[in-house]
């Protein structure tokens, strides 16, 4: 029989019971792991000597107030990614919006008993800067409320951003010259919402547009939807201006940033699909353009829309990883991103890169 | 990804997250604190500074995540360890400033030699575990602080069945960096 390994021993040392049967068979017969474990147990005797310390007394509650009266907090959103900055951020509520309705109307397509979606591959709906601005969001249909709240934050290893999202943090095997290894990790654990109609909200929203609200099926009042989204985790490469982490909204546009979510869940109660579908679809913040782009697509119950304005960006369908994907090059020339479902992971490749550069990153995601 | 971020932050603003966040803090705060500052002072051999260090890692805390986060202890441990270690490298100037007072201070109460020599292995046990890198420095302070295997393992992102190699190896580490200086 091998040994008895260095952490077997060292095991052993903290807790007498830790050894196996077999392992401690072995160590009541080996001179040599005795006396391995006898060099150890004096480093860790010693060590414990030298780290030994009264237990501190402390005033939790004046310590408390200490912390309370330090410099107000700044918002818990500890990240705010560089393509999120205040110029962009208009923009980037109202593509959040439009993600979030299209991925409930894509609900609305889902079949079977359990109204379920979980999709399988993305699909690009062009959507333009007008349509983006007139979803209001989910507010004027109802409410919603996180029953698991979203925790982004900025981590400090892979190892970390693994441990809060419990994913499998993807290592980027080829990086094109030039781009920093330095990688900024960020997590987020999986978080749960549930939006449930409101036909007085939704009435009053569509009154104050001048509009009037499509007529609202019976049972839709008090319909739910429960969404899970995440876990992510989002890697950043390149030298961040920022410095503490916790002020990470001066970075610097990053070179590359690779993202990995579990795909969206969403589940449906008290309503049907059918009626979802047409009365979502025939809200006014709707236009006639997103509704058919959203119609237009093949298999929604396990499509996952990707909403891109269409004055920003151009898109086609790439093969990546061995899967159908959607690759978005930015009409600026500023940058370019893959996007693809495998194995239940939504997977993102972004940066101020050219998109042959972006689809080799994706391709060599290990 | 980041259009979940977004979503997910005006959400939380929307519907109150706020208070029920401070009540998760404050419930945090009194569960770990004496834990927080107890790893703090492991490493700093200094109760007045291993509190302040404790104080900022909870204002840090409370900056970036919600108390009610599973990895809030692990978080807190680790930050605690990483901070107390990142003082002891940026302080050897004050330590030997220190160190001479403490000897001018204790003639008149002890052995000057003896205070002389329990401050001196003191400064050097903390400065050879600063010179440690981050990983076995943190194992030695969390589990000379009395956190279990598990907690330990939790607190740095590995198994934890890697937790006994990680000790063992960091023992030797120290035992060696120190003995270099005087005797451990």
């Amino acid at each position: 029989m091998a040994h008895l390994s260095e952490g077997t021993l060292r095991r052993k040392f903290d807790d007498e019971d830790a050894l196996t049967d077999s392992d401690a068979r072995h160590y009541s017969a080996c001179a040599e792991c005795q006396a391995r474990y006898t060099a150890l147990a004096d480093d860790a005797l010693a060590v414990a000597s030298a780290l030994a310390m009264p237990d501190i007394k402390v005033d939790v509650a004046s310590a408390f107030s200490r912390v309370r009266s330090a410099p107000a907090a700044q918002p818990r959103f500890g990240i705010r990614l560089p393509i999120m900055r205040p110029a962009s951020r208009p923009v980037m509520g109202g593509f959040a919006a439009a993600a979030v309705i299209v991925a409930l109307v894509v609900t609305a397509f889902a079949q079977g008993a359990l109204n379920f979606f979980h999709p399988e591959t993305v699909q690009p709906v062009a959507v333009s800067v007008a349509d983006l601005q007139s979803l209001s969001g989910l507010s004027d249909f109802g409410t919603f409320a996180w029953t698991t709240k979203p925790e982004p934050q900025l981590v400090t290893s892979a190892a970390e951003a693994a441990t809060v999202s419990g994913l499998h943090v993807p290592v980027a095997g080829n990086l094109p010259s030039g781009v920093s290894k330095t990688v900024t990790y960020a997590a987020m654990p999986a978080a749960v919402g549930v939006f449930t109609f409101d036909a007085s909200k939704a009435a009053a929203a569509a009154g104050k547009a001048g509009k009037a609200l499509p007529k609202m099926p019976s049972g839709m009042d008090g319909a739910k939807l429960t969404v899970t989204v995440g876990p992510a985790v989002i890697e950043i490469f390149g030298n961040l201006n920022g410095g503490a982490s916790s002020d990470a909204t001066q970075l610097n546009l990053p070179q590359l940033i690779v993202g990995e979510s579990t795909a969206p869940e969403v589940t449906s109660s008290g309503v049907t699909t059918q009626q979802l579908e047409d009365y979502l679809l025939s809200q006014p913040g709707v236009s006639p353009d997103l509704a058919a782009a959203i119609r237009a697509i093949k298999d929604p119950s396990t499509t996952l829309p990707i909403p891109i304005p269409v004055e920003y960006a151009t898109h086609k369908n790439v093969q990546v990883q061995g899967v159908t994907g959607v690759a978005l090059g930015d009409n600026t020339g500023l940058g370019a991103a893959v996007i693809w479902i495998k194995g239940g992971t939504v997977y993102a490749v972004a940066g101020t890169l050219k998109q042959n550069q972006i689809l080799d990153v994706a391709n060599h995601l290990n | 990804m980041g259009v979940n971020f977004e979503v997910a932050s005006e959400a939380g603003r929307r519907h109150g997250a706020v208070k029920s966040n401070e009540e998760s803090f404050e419930a945090l705060f009194a569960a770990e604190y004496a834990r927080v500052a107890g790893i703090a002072n492991r490493v700093l051999a200094d109760p007045h500074e291993a509190e302040d260090v404790a104080q900022e890692v909870f204002v840090d805390f409370n900056r970036l995540h919600s108390a009610s986060a599973p990895y809030a202890a692990a978080w807190l441990y680790r930050a605690s360890a990483h901070k107390a270690l990142n003082r002891v490298r940026g302080r050897r100037r004050r330590e030997r400033r220190e160190l001479s007072q403490a000897t001018d201070e204790g003639s008149s109460t002890m052995d000057p030699q003896h205070v002389l020599e329990v401050n001196e292995s003191r400064r050097q046990v903390r400065q050879a575990l600063a010179r440690l890198a981050p990983k076995p420095a943190t194992v030695l302070v969390l589990r000379a602080s009395g956190l279990s295997y598990a907690e330990v393992a939790q607190a740095l992102g590995v198994g934890v069945g890697q937790i006994g190699t990680l000790l063992r190896r960091a023992e030797a580490a120290l035992r060696k960096e120190v003995t270099r200086g005087s005797s451990l």
